[in-house]
Parts: structure tokens; sequence; C-alpha cells
């Protein structure tokens, strides 16, 4: 089965057999999780029959076939393609936010996606994986590592519009999810520790200002709210005050499926998406959550994994970005629900109803998938 | 490996060895999830209950019916309560119109038909709906009259979002001469519903205030009706998980004789009107005490009130503040209330000297005198005074007569030629103090419908404590202090009911009991659910002491001091009582009698008590008709 490379020389790539079959198979284990869990934070408002693509689980279950089989496509492709062309991505991903605010669809105070036909398409999802990979494409390009003082601002100068330009929606989970993407990248890339100190100390001055100026006033009160929900207990602190009854009232156990009040009985708002962690809280309780726990934990060591296997820097920072862009969401959602965060509008990845985000986790793993494949190949001495 | 190695990627000019520490990326995936399980393990195993019971609070949703408060009945069953309904305009501000015109004139017929005026309503709806509370309804005025919540029903039809609300209040048929004894109910205050709440009380659940109303409450609440639905989150009832129907409240059958009640209220008051020689008699109270159980057939204080006037509503403020600015203060129950106990207090002196050993009922001393002349250690004489020279008496004839100085010899002796109660004057004080005690003074009675004073026993440990800030001398215990507490007066103080309650431990031979108005419980059909027990303790005398009082007491009826008091058919024995007090307008006395009948089998204890006049002339004769009423009624027998 030999075949010849674009250069002519024969192809020794043995990839498939290296294709790391714990990854899909954790995934799509989330994927079932968060198919139960919709169903049953759905199951109040959708009666209808079970194979319609108006049912979410239905929808989800779509969008993980898709998810899938872009993995599959992505773990095909050399990711030095999408490194090699990050920064047409990112254009296209800027361009995406600078016009979601202009034409996009509101709702809960802010602006996130676009309506295509019966799909919503969320474009900060893809800019995130695009950061990324400038990212990674700037440092292997650009001497392998982040320690010039120069290398380190032209990354921050890579993060800061998508950053900012989510934080106008505003989305104030996005932006930490890019602040938080370019620090692990820049951390692996070997930065040096006194620039980062200096980035650290300038953001500290600013903070205020931007508190002042920048942050907005939903966003300051589900800060108060979530120290004091009581404090507004019918409004801003309604999330918080309803997701914290439901997860604490989840006990050990959990209520059992469909059986939880807090869910059933529309307590919890958006108990699909943004608050589905409480579902399970309530409903499965908290050995419910220790599963669910293990296997983000299994899936992001494998995501390790592949960063330490990577062949050159390209990769290894590509996985990185990909590990800490799944741990930083799934961390902050979760905190989200047993109230350590500020609502904010972070997707639990795999798990959440949304087909942006499943579709985009899913390339993320297939570019894992990538990377592994290819160590061998690309290993460098 | 060479370049031809490589597969698919384009070129790209250089390739570096990746040199990234990974291992730190580990240690953060496991804190970050060891943090939120360190949270959730918080939330659901450490605070999982409280939690559980507020989701649980979240979706079960609860209506109440109130009860019927139990009645209550004089002890031949006449009621002395009615339930009737209290009216209250209510607002859901959700449910007004959203025109603000529309809502004006809302508010300005509902300020015509309640009075409250309707910048007041406008200000608290939009209170509410600022809050976003617009759907929880408020009660803009309360306790309507009739014909203001007939007005309302018919006119809320057209005022949407406007409510007649009706709560169970409560109407006392019987009279102002009840008011002290059946109290009356209310709202509840914040620091009431605070505890209350434990208790299963609703806000809107009205609580007994004062009296019986008050001290029966956990009888005449009875229990609330409940339905409970489990709710979602919109408001909307999902299904009913259960209902109890509301039971009554038990009854509370009095041991008050309404009629006798009624018959000693009128006998006060037509007494204090047509009494030309104490015109500054103001106040009077009487107690009718059965001598074995200590039931109390009537409890009278005059003057009485009219407690519908409570809840005090707009309408009813001017009679509210009538009664509040009565110098004769009707609000308070005058047969609860300390004063002088006067002679009526000798009873304790001679038990006290009597069981202490210090004096035998044939002892004679001879009064040719009024004054008493005491030196003092200063050398100064002081006198002591008695209202006539008695001649050569002894205690039977004392109590008789009422000598003050038989008693001064009895308690504190005289220096020099007889010895007191002790072998000093402080010793004597505190002697006279603890039998005093042993009687009930100084401490409140435990009457169950409470809010009686303790009164006071003052003793060398007592004088020294409130004169604590004063002059050294003024906390000293005198030999005078020991003489007047021995009649009755100096810094002593009871309560008329304190000095029945001593009279029915002298006539039962030393049951000192606790006075109960209540007389049983009974259910909705009258019939007892359970009988409120007598209660007593044992005074220290013995009834060979006690049965020399007593016959100091009926000679008191046959011939002396208390002649006045007596009636054919009656064998009433009793004590006069007539106390100094002082006031800037100069010297007045309090009126005392009290007694029991008959004499040889004592059923029925009688204390008459007026703020002015001589015992033996204003009281006496008012306990005689007492009793001659009671053995006219067929009340002689006590208890019913």
């Amino acid at each position: 089965m030999a075949a010849l490379n674009a250069r002519g020389g024969q192809n020794l790539f043995k990839g498939w057999d290296r294709f790391d079959y714990l990854i899909p198979v954790v995934a799509l284990a989330l994927v079932l999780f968060g198919l139960i869990l919709i169903h049953s934070g759905s199951s109040r408002v959708y009666e209808g029959p079970l194979l319609s693509f108006a049912n979410p689980v239905t929808k989800q279950a779509v969008f993980a076939v898709i998810g899938v089989g872009l993995m599959v496509g992505f773990a095909r492709l050399d990711y030095h393609y999408l490194t090699h062309y990050s920064w047409l991505f990112y254009a296209v991903g800027i361009f995406a936010l600078i016009a979601i605010l202009a034409f996009g669809h509101t709702a809960f105070g802010s602006t996130r996606w676009f309506n295509v036909g019966p799909i919503q398409i969320q474009p900060s999802e893809f800019a995130k994986l695009a950061v990324i990979l400038m990212l990674a494409n700037y440092f292997s390009e650009h001497g392998g590592d982040a320690r010039e003082l120069r290398s380190l601002l032209m990354s921050l100068a890579i993060v800061v519009p998508p950053l900012l330009l989510v934080f106008i929606q505003p989305d104030l989970g996005t932006s930490v999810m890019f602040g938080s993407v370019w620090l692990g990248v820049v951390l692996i890339a070997g930065v040096n520790r006194r620039h980062i100190m200096i980035i650290a100390a300038g953001s500290i001055a600013l903070f205020p200002f931007v508190w002042t100026f920048a942050v907005a006033d939903y966003q300051i009160e589900r800060i108060g709210v979530l120290i004091d929900p009581q404090s507004d207990p019918l409004d801003a602190g309604y999330n918080v005050i309803q997701s914290q009854n439901a997860v604490g009232s989840g006990g050990l156990f959990g209520k059992g499926f469909m059986q939880g009040e807090q869910t059933q009985l529309n307590f919890l708002k958006v108990p699909t998406k943004d608050f589905i962690f409480s579902v399970l809280g309530e409903e499965f309780g908290f050995s419910g959550a220790m599963v669910m726990f293990a296997l983000f934990i299994l899936l992001l060591w494998r995501g390790v994994r592949a960063a330490q296997l990577a062949g050159d820097v390209a990769g290894q920072l590509v996985a990185a970005g990909i590990v800490i862009l799944i741990l930083m969401q799934a961390f902050i959602n979760i905190a989200v629900n047993v109230s350590l965060f500020p609502v904010t509008g972070i997707p639990l990845p795999f798990v959440s109803q949304g087909g942006s985000s499943l579709v985009t986790v899913f390339i993320s793993l297939g570019i894992l998938e990538s990377i592994i494949m290819r160590h061998r190949a690309y290993r460098q001495f | 490996m060479s370049s031809n190695q490589r597969w698919g990627g384009p070129m790209t000019p250089a390739r570096n060895r990746p040199r990234g520490n990974l291992g730190w990326l580990k240690v953060a995936v496991l804190v970050m999830f060891a943090v939120l399980a360190a949270q959730l393990f918080r939330m659901q195993i450490v605070d999982g209950a409280e939690y559980a019971q507020r989701a649980e609070e979240n979706h079960i949703t609860q209506q109440t019916t109130l009860a019927a408060r139990g009645t209550i009945v004089d002890r031949n069953g006449e009621p002395l309560v009615e339930n009737t309904p209290a009216y209250a305009a209510t607002i859901v501000p959700d449910l007004l119109p959203s025109n603000p015109d529309k809502r004006r004139a809302i508010y300005l017929e509902l300020e015509r038909i309640t009075g409250t005026p309707a910048l007041e309503i406008a200000s608290r709806v939009s209170a509410q709906e600022a809050d976003g509370r617009g759907f929880i309804e408020i009660s803009v005025a309360l306790h309507l009259t009739l014909e203001q919540a007939l007005k309302l029903s018919e006119a809320s039809t057209d005022m949407p979002g406007v409510r007649l609300d009706v709560s169970p209040g409560r109407y006392y048929p019987a009279g102002i001469e009840f008011a002290h004894i059946l109290g009356f109910i209310g709202d509840q205050t914040a620091e009431e519903y605070a505890v209350l709440r434990g208790q299963g009380y609703a806000l809107d659940e009205p609580v007994g205030k004062a009296g019986i109303e008050a001290a029966y409450e956990s009888e005449l609440r009875g229990q609330r009706g409940i339905v409970q639905a489990e709710q979602n989150a919109q408001g909307d009832l999902i299904r009913a998980l259960g209902s109890r129907e509301p039971v009554p409240g038990n009854g509370v059958r009095l041991a008050i004789d309404a009629g006798l009640q009624r018959y000693i209220y009128e006998l006060l008051e037509t007494n204090l009107k047509g009494d030309a020689t104490n015109p500054d008699a103001k106040v009077a109270a009487a107690v009718v005490m059965d001598a074995q159980s200590g039931k109390l057939l009537a409890l009278v204080s005059y003057p009485g009130y009219d407690n519908n006037v409570f809840p005090v509503t707009a309408d009813k403020e001017a009679e509210y503040k009538a009664l509040l600015d009565d110098p004769r203060k009707p609000l308070l129950n005058q047969a609860l209330t300390p004063s002088a106990p006067g002679s009526t207090f000798k009873l304790v002196t001679s038990s006290a000297a009597l069981q202490n050993g210090t004096l035998t009922p044939d002892v004679s001393r001879t009064i040719n005198s009024t004054i008493l002349e005491i030196k003092g250690d200063n050398g100064q004489i002081y006198p002591f005074y008695d209202w006539r020279a008695h001649g050569t008496i002894n205690l039977y004839d004392a109590i008789a007569w009422s000598s003050n100085i038989y008693m001064y010899m009895a308690s504190c002796g005289i220096p020099g030629e007889y010895r007191g109660l002790g072998k000093d004057d402080e010793t004597s004080g505190a002697i006279l103090g603890y039998y005093a005690r042993q009687f009930g003074f100084g401490a409140p009675t435990g009457i169950d419908i409470g809010g009686d004073a303790a009164g006071v026993v003052p003793s060398p440990e007592w004088k020294a404590r409130v004169h604590a800030n004063d002059n050294p001398e003024d906390r000293l215990w005198y030999y005078a202090d020991t003489c007047f507490m021995g009649i009755g007066q100096g810094d002593v103080l009871a309560t008329p009911l304190q000095v029945a309650r001593m009279t029915a431990a002298v006539a039962n031979g030393g049951k000192l009991l606790t006075p109960k108005v209540a007389d049983a419980i009974i259910d909705g059909d009258g019939s007892v659910v359970r009988t409120i027990e007598p209660e007593w303790t044992l005074v220290d005398v013995s009834d060979k002491n006690l049965a020399a009082v007593r016959e100091g007491m009926h000679r008191s009826v046959i011939y002396g001091a208390g002649l006045k008091a007596s009636q054919p058919g009656v064998d009433i024995a009793g004590k006069t009582g007539t106390a100094e007090f002082f006031t800037e307008d100069g010297k007045f006395q309090h009126a005392w009698f009290t007694g029991y009948a008959p004499f040889d089998n004592p059923r029925i204890v009688v204390t008459v008590y007026f703020d002015f006049g001589i015992g033996g002339e204003k009281a006496a004769p008012l306990a005689g008709q007492i009793f001659q009423y009671m053995w006219e009624e067929g009340l002689s027998d006590g208890s019913p």
C-alpha cells in the first residue's frame, strides 16, 4: 500500500496504527452522558417524536456523528496544513467575530451566533481553534519558543483582537478562555518568567480601568450574586440559587434519571446548555459527577500524552492548546454550576447541547490524533 | 530521518525539537478537578440536606384555611365570645390594569371606601412591583367594617386586582365586665411571628394577645387546613400532594359565673357612683374564689372596657385613646394590681407569731391608749397609733377589732417589754417576710391568664437592695419597718388576688392554691376534653394555728370591725383592711375586706378592694352582699 508523497518519496506513514482509540471512546462516552442529560433537561419543553431534528437529543446525536466524521477527516489531514494556513482561519475568525457584532442574533443580552437556516453558528468556537493554530505556528516559525520578548508580544498581538471582540459581545467566559489558552501555550513554549511577571503586573494595573469602562453591568451583577445570591433572588441571583438547590439537593446518588424536581419543574434555566451539569448533579448526584470527572481526566490525560509525543514544536503547542481549551471550558462551566465562578455562557465540552461546540471539540480531537499519528514522522532530534 | 520520510505536510523552513514541560499541565488538570470535586462534596454531601430542604420548599406550595377558633363560655355555658369574619382590602399589583389612569381611578375608589389614602396605595403597589414581587397580594386596608366590606365587595367586580379578603375575627358580646378575663386577639408582631412560625403559624393567622385568648391560645387555635401541591417555576400547580381539613379549636369553659361577675361589677359601680363620703374612690376590684380549688367564680376590675376596641383600627382610635387617657387606667386589671394590703395582712402576722411560738391566742395585752410611744435609740419618742383604745384583748379580739398595737407587739415587740418575732429587729422582719411569702405574697400567683404583679414583701436584704443608691441610713432595717409591715403598711404591697389566695389558705387549713379562671377545656359539643386540675402548695403554718386566726375572723364579722359584712343565713368570717397611703394631697386610705363562708366549712372566699375608703364601712358591706347573692343564687357550693 505504499504510496508516494508529494516529493515522490515513499510514504512510510503508518498513522492509523498509532491512532489513539481511547480518545474517541471517552469522548463518545461523554456525549452519551450529555444525551441522557439533554433528554432529561428538555423533556418538559420537547414532547415530540424521538427521531426528529426538532428533538434536541436527536439533533445533538446528529452533530456527534458529524463531529466524529470530521474528527476522522482531520486525523487524516497533516496538522501542518492547518498551522501553515492558520493565518487564513484566523482572518476568517476575526472577520466572523466582527460580522456577528453587526448581524448576529442576540440572546440573554449577548450577541454570540448567526442563524443559518435551522442551524446556529457560533464563530467564537472556531476562533478559539484558529488562535491555537496561529500561536503554534508563530512560535514554530520563530525560533520554536517564547523566550524572546518580541515573540511574546507578537503572540499577545495574536490573541488580543479576538479576545476583545468576544469581550464586547459581551462574553466574559470566552474572553477568559482566550486568555487561558494564550497563557498555557506561552508557558509550554518556554516563556521567560520575568516577561510573564511584567505582563501580569501590567494587567493588574489595567484591571480597574477595565472594570470601570469595559465590564458590562450584568457581569458585575453576576459576580455580586455569586457572593450573595439572596441579594437579588428573583433576578440575577435566580440561576445561581436554582443551580445551588439542584446540585446540592442531589446528594450522594442523586434523585434518579428524570426525577429532579429542580430540572423537571423548570426551575433551572438552560438546563441542556450552560446548566446541564446541575441536571447531572441533581439527578445523578456526587457519584455521577465523579464518573464524569473521571472521563474528563482520562480524555485530558490522553491529550497531554499527545502533546508529549508530538514530533515538533507546532504539534506540541497545538496539542497543549487543545488540552487547555477543553480543560478550561469544562472547569469554568462546572465552576459556574457549583457557584465558584460568575454565571457565564461557556458550554460543557461534549456534554452541553450545541452543534458548534460539539463539532469544534471533535475537530480538536481529530487534530490531536493527527499529531499522535505523525509524531514519529516529524520527530526532531 | 531524512526529509523524504515526511508524509503530507507543506514545506516549512524549520522544525524545532519540542521542549515544553507538560508535567504541570497534568497537575493543572488534577488540581482543577480536585477543586470542583471538593466544592461538590461540600454542597452535596456536607450541606446536601439543607439544599434538599430548599429545593423541596421551592416546588411545594401550601394553601391554608384557618380553623374556627374555639369558643369561651362561662361555668353555665353562656358564650362570652363569637367568631366573626374580619374583612380586609387586598391588591395583586400584577392583576391591576396597566393604564395609569385606570389605576388611579381604582386607588381613588379604594380611598373612598376604606379611607386608606390613594397615594399610599399607589406607592405600596409600585414598591412591590419594583421588587419584582407584583404577583404577591398586599393588604391595603385591614379590619374593615361590615358596611365597608359590603361596599368593597360590590365595587371590586369593576376593579381587577382588588379583592375583599375574609379571615376569622372575634367579637366579644358578653360586656365590659369580662374584658380583662377574656383578653383579645390580634395580628402577630414581627417578634411574635419569629417564635410562632416554629409552631406552624402563618403570618396572617391572628393570635391571642391577652387574657384567656392568650393563655389558652394552643387550645383555642385549632389546626389549619392545608392543601399541598407541587408547582413549577411559573407557579402552575402540577399535581395535588395531599390535603388536611381544618380542625376547629377546643373551647374553654371558665369557672367564672357570668351572672355573678355582672352583679359584682354593677355593685361596685353603683357603690362608687353613689358614695358621697368617698368622692375620690374611682377604681375597685373583687375576687371570688373557691376556697378548696382556687377556681375563680368572679374576677372583677372596675372600670372595665370594651375589648372589641381591639384591633385598634382607624375608626376605633379615638375610643382607644380615651382608654389610654382615662386616669382610672381601665386597661389595667385592678384585681392583679398591687397596693398596701393594710389590716388584711394581720392574718399573716397572727399566723406568723403563732407558728413562731412567740404568741398564743390567749395572750392578752392591755391597750388603753390609741398611741403607743416608743423611745428610739436617739432618745426621741416615736408615736405608734391605733384606731381606738381596745382595752385588754387577746389575739381573737385583736383580729376581730383589728388592733394595730396588738400586732406591733406580736411582730416587732416593744423594746424592754415584749419580744417580737425574732431576737432583734432584723430577725423579726425576716421571720415576718418568710411567712408573708409562705402565704403567696411577693410573687405572682400563677393565675392562668397571667399578667399579675408580684407585689412586695420587704425584708432587710430587700431594703438594702432597693435603697442601694440612697443614703446609708435608708438602707437599714429599723424597728418600725417590722411594725408597719405587721399591719400591712410600710413597704408591703399585695394584689386583691394575692389577698384572696391568702384568705383561702387560712380558711382551708393551709393549701396555697393557684388561682384558675378556666375550669375545663371543652370540645365543640360542650363536653369536657380535660378538666383544669387545682394546684397548690402547703403553707408552713399548722391548722391549729390557722384555726385561731379563723376564730378571730369569725368574731370580726359577728361583732368586730367586719360587722357590716354579716348577712342573715350566711356564716361569714372575714377581715377588714384600711390601708393608709400618702399622696401629694395628703393622707388617704384603701378599703379592703377579705373573708370566707361558711365559717365551719369554707367554700367561698370573697375579697373586695376600693382605692379609697374605710374597709369596714365601704368594702365589708359589699362583700356581705356578694355572699348573700351567691347563697341566693345557689353558688355557695363553689365548684360547678
